[in-house]
């Protein structure tokens, strides 16, 4: 017996209709069943009226505001008026231009989760063409907040860098350019590693070939990037956990990565 | 932890003071964006304009939850004490300040009810005590639920883009994985996986730490 797709078991625990083949297996199959049972109590616990996206708004009375003056020792005050023109105002949720922008989606293609180190080798190298030009795609308009600074130059190029599947990292990259030098700052938020390091990489689009750029940690690093190198050509920043095994090649365990906008 | 104000003088130059960049136009009425990079920087203006634009947002929602009064206004309130002193940990690559402040009023609202299931639970157990008779246990249903809701809250937050606004969008906004697909221009097939992969995330979550384990 042909078991449902997991995707399908996700979406009837959401209490979508699955499938209609699956929908039909699952009157008659008690794993399939207990699979949806045990996705369901997430959906059960925070899928919940309350928790909702707000819909009417309500002025909150001076009250709070005096509340949270005395509490943080603010000492500005917010116009009454302003207040009751937020009760017209939404509360954005996600849209394509805010979470991602829309790439077609590659024949056959999943996003996969990051290459355990023990099924590395020669032909393991890296992740397949597909899911990494489908990473990067997705990721490319998350750059949102990095504003240019005259600090270290202009900002020409500049990427939202989001984890890989199963990855609890983020971060953001810019490079910026001055008297012809660029560099790449890296501005990191990722886990402490032991007996390992991060190392930033530029990929090519295909992630096949890829110029490592340097050592990079938690929190912000500037780094020069090789003169001449064509970002056009390597448009994907890449961060991997490189094990201190000696061997300076990709590891092929990345935790973040993300299309540079110019 | 602001993203821009950290930074390493860059390699290879020397000393000198930029003028053509750099000053970003400070209106009497900056947009939604300027407010937010403002108030991660601590601008005490921005917690003032945030509370002007969102507060009703905010407080609509505490209302909902608990009726109007004081339960709601200590919500609303505990909302922007918390947002502004824990400001550091927003991050505007994840979303609008705005949708942050509805994720944290989620937590306060889920904060509130485990707080008076905790009440409940004391006033109960005293009475019993009086009359030497049991009491419902630690596992009650209602108890595991708020228990169960602050912790899988928690791990929404860590949960990375896209992921996170997927999920939100088909918990907080009721919308079906085809809705999700158009809202957001990701193709069907990765909602769907993102779907499944953050169910399976929570459950785990659920299996190892959840309310229902440990009474």
């Amino acid at each position: 017996m042909q078991h449902c797709d997991p995707d399908e078991l996700a979406l009837a625990a959401l209490g979508e209709q699955p499938a209609p083949e699956c929908a039909a297996h699952l009157g008659d199959c008690a794993e399939c069943e207990r699979e949806v049972a045990s996705l369901r109590r997430s959906v059960a616990v925070l899928a919940v009226p309350a928790l909702a996206t707000p819909r009417q708004a309500v002025a909150p009375p001076p009250q709070v505001w005096a509340a949270i003056a005395a509490a943080t020792g603010v000492a500005v005050s917010p116009r009454p008026a302003e207040i009751e023109a937020g009760l017209s105002r939404e509360v954005p949720m996600p849209r394509s231009t805010e979470v991602e922008t829309a790439v077609p989606e590659p024949a056959g293609s999943t996003v996969l989760p990051f290459r355990p180190r023990s099924a590395r080798g020669p032909a393991a190298r890296w992740l397949p063409l597909a899911a990494a030009v489908l990473v990067g795609g997705l990721i490319g308009a998350g750059a949102v907040a990095v504003t240019q600074d005259g600090a270290g130059g202009a900002v020409v190029a500049q990427a939202g860098l989001d984890p890989l599947p199963e990855q609890v990292a983020s971060g953001t990259a810019e490079v910026r350019e001055r008297g012809g030098v660029r560099e790449l700052q890296v501005d990191l938020d990722v886990p402490a590693l032991d007996d390992a390091y991060y190392e930033v990489w530029l990929l090519q689009a295909d992630a096949q070939r890829m110029v490592p750029v340097g050592i990079v940690q938690q929190g912000a690093t500037v780094l020069r990037l090789p003169d001449g190198i064509d970002l056009a050509a390597y448009p994907l920043v890449d961060v991997s956990v490189e094990p201190l095994d000696g061997d300076p090649t990709h590891s092929g365990v990345s935790v973040v990565r993300g299309e540079l906008a110019t | 932890m602001s993203l821009l104000a950290v930074r390493r003088p860059p390699l290879g130059t020397v000393a000198d003071v930029p003028t053509t960049q750099g000053s970003v136009q400070q209106s009497a009425e900056p947009d939604d964006t300027e407010v937010a990079r403002r108030f991660v920087d601590g601008d005490e203006q921005a917690l003032a304009w945030a509370y002007e634009r969102w507060a009703a947002q905010v407080h609509g929602m505490a209302v909902r939850a608990f009726g109007p009064g004081p339960d709601a206004e200590d919500v609303t309130q505990q909302t922007f004490i918390s947002a502004w002193t824990g400001r550091a940990r927003y991050r505007p690559d994840q979303g609008a300040l705005p949708a942050w402040l509805v994720g944290v009023c989620r937590h306060k609202i889920a904060d509130t009810w485990a707080k008076r299931e905790r009440q409940r639970r004391s006033t109960e157990a005293a009475a019993s005590e009086a009359r030497s008779a049991p009491t419902a246990g630690p596992g009650s249903e209602l108890a595991t639920e708020v228990a169960d809701r602050v912790l899988l809250l928690g791990e929404l937050n860590r949960i990375g883009q896209p992921q996170r606004s997927i999920i939100e969008l088909a918990f907080f906004e009721d919308l079906t994985h085809a809705q999700i697909a158009a809202r957001t221009g990701i193709p069907l097939g990765t909602v769907k996986s993102h779907i499944r992969r953050t169910l399976e995330r929570l459950r785990d979550r659920l299996e190892v730490d959840g309310a229902a384990l440990r009474s």
